[in-house]
Formats: structure tokens, C-alpha cells, sequence
């Protein structure tokens, strides 16, 4: 017998995938979404910039190609979705700096294209103002190409949100799932996985770095994926005031992108290095570090190393990444039908929103019938962020629940409270709390917190401290009691 | 509790705060209150369960808890008012201070603070190691807690980078747990902590210590499986081709100190970057009136003795200030010269009693250390790793001819 049997399989929970999940559930139809990881949005959705952009690269806004038209149908549909469901959002502007002539002929073409598609919002501004906006940035620009519409979010979050929304609609959400295997048989598809056989109809494939593995199972890779790493470094908070909308400026080499951008929480993001690499392997090295950190210091000079606070890499699938440019797949497969291949490699986190839409209807040709589902709530409350709310409130829920009045994260002020509620949506690992509560992601990176949230763990998930771990099997923090070694 | 009419509020309940709150008691203030974020006065000294503590401080050796254990019953023998299990979320300008616990936040405004917040720990990402993002990398304090609090071990095999005290002694107490500690590594051509602690616990132990060498990479995605470690030049480069690759399911950094001075910054205490603690004068007051700081929130000491005994001076000044004394005079300032590191205090106001403490910045043999012409010693051998500690009297003080604005304190080579 199959451990589930249902209309729809979307495998991946990152933010394609969830995305897709909650598109769905606006319909009478079952489905249910697999993730291998223990959280939701831990491939390439949590490697992230946090961007929500028109994809600022050489295919941005031109609507022939589609990554392009996703990304740029999703903007105005970001904003309202993030509001829905609670996420934090954050419209920032853009910045792209000027240097020389060569560099504004550049984005005039840019902005020429943009408005021959009907975008507006484009506009240059002299040395003067950019000063004005951005007294920190280096004196070698002499202008810049501001983009009022680029905004900020937290991917994981919104990631995360969508899959609640999605489960409490109807869509059932397994995590530590993992596809081993596909066929077909009649008019239905057997899904190995380590919980056991599904069955179902239509697959939307969203494995994100692992797409191409999974559509191989059915020789439905009908295309070739690259996976393409990237670095990423966030500055201590301290210097989240250097900047104040996501700066871009004209990368020196291919395969690097020179942007500093606030997150939504205060602190500043730089990269992207990017490089051909081995999937799974999400080392960073050395000389991406000092790359970035060259490419940064270009935009914002007095940054140094020890105002680094974290540092990591993640993969992207790139289409044709020899030709520094690449286009998506969105798309049913010719050779095995009803099966949907979903990847955008970059940046996937701007196109969700459209691309949910956009596999919808791809579905529908294959067959799907939709049948809007009247109960359909799309609101999604939030759990609360105790830092961000006025005094009387937090007042309020400290005599709620007194476990908001326990700040066990010091640098981000993460409660207790706050701990417990991500526990009990789901978070039952230190990364999963982090993703999830931001406790660990400050400047001592979990120094004070992670016996704490250790010790939380345990007791809320009922399991011994010794089987506590930072992302799943295999990475237990603490697995030996002391004097255990004694014998 | 009624937070109102508190003369001298101390932040953070370790060896610094609990001495700075019995001071400020003994030195008369009435309402002297402790704000503590633990469950229990001592802060770190309950995970310091080694010997070492309060040689200086009582003439004994003690433990961690021992010595924590001696200033909490006097913190409840003088009627000091304590507050645990709160955090400080904030002080003003105005050392108006803002407190959340389990029974909802506070807002008071004592007559003098003194800071007490101590340090945190470098960590790896302040390094730059790159590899992956594996469980078993901690940093040594966070570990010590883990081991002797909680009774939980990271592993097997430790590699341990840094050669601070803390490193020293969780190379020995893991080595105690029955865990294989590979190697110490340090990229200095010497140890970072106290002689005592290499002799004790590295080599009582014959634990491998790799001077000159460096971790350059971590291995492994979801657990650590191990790391490369090379040699360093003599500018702290690794040198290629000397890499060599140690398994360890665990790896501990003991890499340096921070003042932990978020809550001063927000109340617009000026900090030394020299030290990463407030700048303050012989009272240790920081540029914010009555706010005081002692200990290792100030500069990180070498001996918790030192940190407690400060922070006493600390609390001095805070009941003077609650007093409403004030102390006038000229102000001079204390500059590091050659191979000094940093100087606390950085001014001096008024009349003595000074004490101060410097570091210098690299080794060197046959020096002698001097404070102006007020005061100078001869030192076989100055170290980074310990702390120099000069006490000027007043009569030293008067000695300083009128209108003098600055003091260089220098490590020369004794002639």
C-alpha cells in the first residue's frame, strides 16, 4: 500500500516549491509537498541575498525570454503576498553607481530597454544626490541608476509562510522526505522515498539544486543545468547604517557581482563571488572570501574583515553559464507528461510569486482541473517578533506568556517565547530555530544562545540533549554525555 | 521589586559586577541593585570549575565556583538587592535603564551605573576559516559551559585553535573526559594564555602544541570531519605546500576576547578601540556621566581577581558620583607609546590613587616599561599575554609638573 496516495507532488520545499503548494491549495484539488531536509527553504532559497529584484543582469527587462517576464510580473505581486502572510518586507531602492562614461552608456540602454516595456520608474541621479542618499559610498562614482521598486525580504521566512499557508489550505507538507526514485505506471506516477511509495498524478519538480537529478528519473532532463556557487558575507549590525538601498556596482570580472544591501533586519549583505562547484558542497574559500571582500571594500572603503560576521555559500542552477547570462526552466516536459520542471536558478526568490502562477497553468494543459476552493483563507498570522513591537504589546505578551520576558538570544533579543512557538511550528533543529527566530545570527553567532536553544530544544521536542542537531541526521552538536568516554 | 531610588545599579552578576555591587554597599550607598540575565549571581565562574581563581584576590587557590561562591554570600550578607533572570534591553544617555524578565519590562534611573558585562568570544567567522558550515565547531568558552554546566561532550577527537587561557584548560578538560585532543594550534610562536595553564595543562598532559601554525580550511557538511592546518611566515601567512590534514569531529576556537560593550555603545559611552571597553578615567567613568564600568567589560584581564578588583575601584567612584561628589582637576591623558598596546585608564582626572594596566604588543626581552617619568620597572620579558599592572600613588602624581596634557607610557629596551 502507498504511504500517500494524491493528485499532486510537488517535491522541494524551497520557495519555488512552496510557492507552487499555496497556488494550489487556492483549488479543490490534493496535493502534498516533499522536502528532504528537516526545514522548509534550506537549498538555495536560504543562500540568498534577500533581494527581490528585477534580476539585474543582461536579460533584465526583456520580456522575450521568460525568466525575465516572471521576475518582473512577480515585483508588484511581492508586496501584497509578504503582507498576507505576514513576512517582512521591505521596498529599499537600488542604487547601480556610475564611474565613467562607458559604465552610464551602459545603463542608459538599460533604462531605455526598461522603458520600452513600460517600466517608468528608472531615473539617473548626479554625484550630488547620490551623496545625499548615500553619504558612505565610494567618491569614485559619479552618479548613479536608482530603481525605486527593488525591495528586501526573508526568503526562509517567506519560504516558510507559504508552506503554512499552503498546509493550512489543504496541502499536506512532509519534511525528511527524500525522492529515491520515480516511475511511471498507467496513468499514475510510484514515487520512491525513504517514508515509502507515493502515488500521484502530476509531479511538479522544484528540487531546486537537485532538479535535474530528480527529472532523470523519468529521462525527463530535458536540459542542462550548471550548478553555480555562490559566496555571500552579512557585516555586523553596527555598520548597517554605511548603507541604506541595495548599492550595485559593475562587477571588475564575469562570475562576480558587486552588491551590498541592507536585509530587512539591519544588517548588511555582500557578493555575490560566483563559481562553478560540486554540488553539495557548500565549502566557501578563501579566495571567494577575499574576493568579496575586495569587491566591497570598492563600494563602501573603511569595511574590514572583522566586521565580517558570518559568511556562507549556496548553489544556484545556471542554464548556460558559459554565456554569463542565463534563462530558466518552467516548463511540462515533452517526453513524459504531466511532469513539471521548475528552476530559476536566479533569482528565484523575485520570480516565486509569478512562477506559482505560471506552473498553474502549465498543469491545467496537462490536464489538471482546477476548481477555486471558496474556503481558501490567505491570511496567514504571523509568530511573533518580540523586538519589533511597541512596549505595550510586548508587555502584553510577557503576561501571556512569561517565556517572552526570557531573552535567551542577546544579540538579536530572541525570547523564549518566540523559541518555543518556531518549535512548535515545526523548527526542530539549532538552524531550523535560527532560520526561523534569527536566535544565533547575531555578532558572537550563537556563543551565548546555543546551549540555551540546545536545552529549549530537548525539552520541547521531548528528545535527550544528545540527539539535538544543527541540521538534520548526521550533525548531532552534543552527542556524547559527560564522562561517557570513561567507560 | 521597586526599581525607583536605587543609588548604584551593576549590570552583570559575574566576578566584576558581584564585587562592584558589595563595594558599592560597603562605600555606604543605600539601595545598590544586581541585574543579572542568568538564573544565578557568578556569571562564567560556574563553568570555571579548574583551580587558579583568587590568589591575587583572598592569597588562596580556588575554583571558579569556590571564589564565585565567596562574593555571593556576601551579596546577600549586605542586602544587596538582585535582579535575575533580566536582561538589560537598554541605557539612555541619562542611565535610564530598561529591564525584561519573566514579569514584564522596567524602566528605572539609579543615581550611577556601573557596567559589568564582561566579555564574548571571538568567533570563527571573525577568522575567516572558510569550508563548510558543519556541527562540532564551537568556541571554547560556549564548550566549557556545554561540558562542565550541562554535562554534554562535542566529540571524540578536538582539534583546538588558539592558545588563550580558556583553549589551554578545555584542552585539558576534554583530555579529563576521556576525548583525544590532536592538536593546539597557534599561530603565534607562542602561547596566548597564562605560562601557568601551558605548563599545566598542555604539557602535564602531553597535549601537541603546533606554535606558528594556523586552521586554513574546515572539512565536512554536516558534521566536521576535520581540518587543514598549516604553517605560518612570520607575517601570519600560511605558507603553501606545509598544509597538513588532522580528523577531528570537533573543533574549538579560543581566539580572543570582546569586550561585550553593546549596551554602552547605545548609551553613548565612548570606546577605545585599543581595547574594545569604554575609555575612562582613574575612577573608571566612562565619557557618560556616572557610568562606570569595571572588569572585563573594560579591558579583558588575565586574572578574574583583576576584574573583580576593578571593578571595585568602579564601584567607588559610582558612590561618590551617587553622592553627588564630583571630582575637578585637570584632565591628562595616558598614551600608549612603543610597544604598548593600550593603557586603562585613558585619563587621568584630579588626584590620585591611579591604577593602571597595559598590554604590550609583541614579546621582546630585556625591557623596562615606563608611565612618563612618574614610574618605571625592568622586565626580563614583556608578553602580550600578561597584563602589566602599575599603581601610582598621589604623592607620584604631584610630582607632574603644571600644565602637562599627556602621559606616554613606553616598553623600551633597558639599557
Amino acid at each position: 500500500m502507498a504511504w500517500l496516495q494524491t493528485e499532486v507532488l510537488i517535491i522541494g520545499g524551497g520557495v519555488l516549491g512552496a510557492a507552487v503548494a499555496r497556488e494550489l491549495s487556492r483549488y479543490r484539488v490534493e496535493a502534498a509537498l516533499l522536502e528532504r531536509e528537516p526545514d522548509l527553504g534550506w537549498g538555495s532559497t536560504k543562500a540568498n541575498m534577500c533581494i527581490v529584484c528585477q534580476g539585474a543582469d543582461a536579460l533584465e527587462f526583456r520580456p522575450e525570454y521568460k525568466r525575465s517576464r516572471l521576475v518582473w510580473e512577480s515585483i508588484p505581486m511581492m508586496e501584497p503576498l509578504c503582507r498576507e502572510l505576514g513576512v517582512p518586507f521591505k521596498r529599499i531602492g537600488e542604487l547601480t553607481l556610475i564611474r565613467n562614461n562607458e559604465e552610464r552608456a551602459k545603463y542608459q540602454k538599460l533604462k531605455t530597454r526598461a522603458e520600452k516595456v513600460g517600466f517608468t520608474g528608472l531615473r539617473f541621479v548626479g554625484r550630488d544626490e547620490l551623496f545625499a542618499m548615500e553619504p558612505h559610498v565610494s567618491r569614485e562614482a559619479v552618479g548613479a541608476l536608482y530603481n525605486p521598486d527593488i525591495a528586501v525580504v526573508d526568503p526562509v521566512r517567506l519560504t516558510i509562510a507559504l508552506a503554512e499557508s499552503a498546509r493550512r489550505n489543504g496541502v499536506e507538507v512532509h519534511l525528511e522526505t527524500e525522492v529515491l526514485g520515480i516511475e511511471r505506471s498507467g496513468e499514475e506516477f510510484l514515487v520512491e522515498t525513504n517514508r515509502g511509495e507515493v502515488r500521484c498524478r502530476f509531479i511538479v519538480n522544484a528540487a531546486g539544486v537537485y532538479v535535474d537529478r530528480v527529472a532523470r528519473f523519468l529521462n525527463a532532463d530535458e536540459f542542462v543545468l550548471y550548478p553555480v556557487k555562490g559566496f555571500i558575507g552579512i557585516l555586523d549590525k553596527d555598520l548597517g547604517h554605511l548603507v541604506s538601498h541595495e548599492i550595485h556596482m559593475r562587477p571588475e570580472a564575469p562570475g562576480e557581482m558587486n552588491i551590498v544591501v541592507p536585509s530587512v533586519y539591519g544588517n548588511l549583505f555582500f557578493g555575490v563571488v560566483l563559481r562553478l562547484g560540486r554540488k553539495g558542497d557548500n565549502s566557501t574559500t578563501k579566495e571567494m572570501a577575499d574576493t568579496a571582500l575586495r569587491n566591497l571594500r570598492k563600494v563602501l572603503p573603511g569595511v574590514s574583515e572583522g566586521d565580517v560576521i558570518h559568511t556562507f555559500a549556496g548553489f544556484m542552477m545556471f542554464r548556460n553559464w558559459e554565456l554569463g547570462w542565463h534563462e530558466c526552466v518552467v516548463e511540462a516536459s515533452r517526453k513524459v507528461p504531466r511532469f513539471v520542471n521548475v528552476s530559476i536558478g536566479y533569482p528565484g526568490v523575485s520570480a516565486a510569486p509569478a512562477t506559482a502562477k505560471e506552473v498553474l497553468r502549465l498543469l491545467e494543459k496537462e490536464g489538471l482541473r482546477l476548481q477555486e476552493d471558496p474556503s481558501f483563507e490567505p491570511r496567514l498570522e504571523a509568530p511573533p517578533s518580540f523586538v519589533d513591537l511597541p512596549p505595550e504589546e510586548q508587555q502584553s505578551l510577557i503576561e501571556r506568556d512569561p517565556r517572552y520576558g526570557h531573552v535567551v538570544c542577546r544579540c538579536e533579543t530572541v525570547t523564549e517565547g518566540e523559541i518555543v512557538e518556531a518549535i512548535r511550528r515545526g523548527a526542530n533543529t539549532l538552524d531550523g530555530v535560527k532560520f526561523r527566530t534569527r536566535a544565533g545570527m547575531g555578532r558572537c553567532q550563537g556563543g551565548y544562545c546555543t546551549p540555551r536553544v540546545i536545552k529549549i530544544l530537548a525539552r520541547e521536542l521531548g528528545i535527550p540533549e544528545t540527539e539535538v542537531t544543527k541540521k538534520g541526521k548526521g550533525s548531532e552538536l552534543l552527542p556524547l554525555r559527560s564522562k561517557e568516554l570513561l567507560g | 521589586m521597586r526599581l525607583q531610588g536605587v543609588d548604584v545599579a551593576v549590570i552583570g552578576a559575574g566576578p566584576a559586577g558581584m564585587a562592584a555591587a558589595i563595594r558599592a554597599k560597603e562605600a555606604g550607598a543605600q539601595r545598590v541593585l544586581l541585574v543579572e540575565r542568568q538564573e544565578e549571581l557568578g556569571g562564567l565562574l560556574h563553568q570555571c570549575i579548574h583551580n587558579g581563581f583568587g590568589l591575587l584576590y583572598f592569597g588562596e587557590d580556588l575554583t571558579g565556583p569556590e571564589y564565585a561562591k565567596r562574593f555571593i554570600d556576601r551579596v546577600y550578607d549586605l542586602g544587596v538587592e538582585t535582579l535575575l533572570e533580566t536582561t538589560v534591553l537598554e541605557i539612555s544617555p541619562e542611565r535610564g535603564i530598561r529591564v525584561i524578565n519573566k514579569g514584564g519590562l522596567q524602566s528605572f534611573r539609579p543615581k550611577a551605573v556601573v557596567l559589568a558585562m564582561g566579555c564574548r568570544e571571538r568567533t570563527r567567522d571573525q577568522l575567516g576559516i572558510p569550508g563548510g558550515r558543519p556541527a562540532g565547531i564551537f568556541t571554547a568558552g560556549t564548550a566549557q559551559r556545554l561540558v562542565n554546566v550541562e554535562g554534554l561532550l562535542p566529540g571524540r577527537r578536538v582539534v583546538i585553535l588558539g592558545s588563550g587561557d580558556v583553549g589551554m584548560i578545555m584542552a585539558r578538560r576534554l583530555t579529563l573526559e576521556g576525548a583525544r585532543v590532536e592538536a593546539v594550534v597557534e599561530i603565534l610562536p607562542y602561547v596566548g594564555g597564562l605560562i601557568r595553564n601551558e605548563v599545566q595543562c598542555l604539557h602535564d598532559f602531553d597535549i601537541p602544541l603546533l606554535l606558528e601554525h594556523t586552521v586554513t580550511e574546515v572539512h565536512g557538511e554536516r558534521h566536521l570531519e576535520g581540518v587543514t592546518v598549516a604553517k605560518v611566515d612570520p607575517h601570519r601567512r600560511p605558507i603553501p605546500g606545509t598544509e597538513i590534514q588532522i580528523e577531528c569531529d570537533t573543533l574549538l576556537l579560543s581566539v580572543g576576547l570582546i569586550p561585550e560593550n553593546e549596551l554602552s555603545r547605545r548609551a553613548g559611552v565612548e570606546l577605545d578601540p585599543l581595547t574594545g571597553g569604554p575609555t575612562v578615567d582613574q575612577w573608571r567613568e566612562t565619557t557618560v556621566p556616572g557610568v562606570f564600568a569595571g572588569g572585563n567589560v573594560l579591558h579583558v584581564h588575565d586574572l578574574v581577581d583583576n576584574c573583580s578588583w576593578e571593578a571595585e575601584l568602579a564601584a567607588e567612584g559610582a558612590v561618590r558620583f551617587a553622592k553627588g561628589e564630583r571630582t575637578e582637576g585637570r584632565e591628562i591623558c595616558l598614551r600608549p607609546g612603543r610597544n604598548v598596546r593600550y593603557v586603562v585608564p585613558q585619563r587621568i582626572r584630579g588626584e590620585g590613587p591611579v591604577t593602571l594596566f597595559l598590554r604590550v604588543r609583541e614579546m621582546e626581552e630585556g625591557m623596562r616599561v615606563r608611565v612618563g617619568d612618574l614610574w618605571q620597572k625592568r622586565f626580563r620579558v614583556v608578553k602580550p599575554s600578561e597584563q602589566i599592572k602599575v599603581e601610582l600613588s598621589p604623592k607620584d602624581l604631584r610630582r607632574l609638573p603644571d600644565g602637562v596634557a599627556e602621559i606616554r607610557v613606553e616598553c623600551e629596551v633597558a639599557g
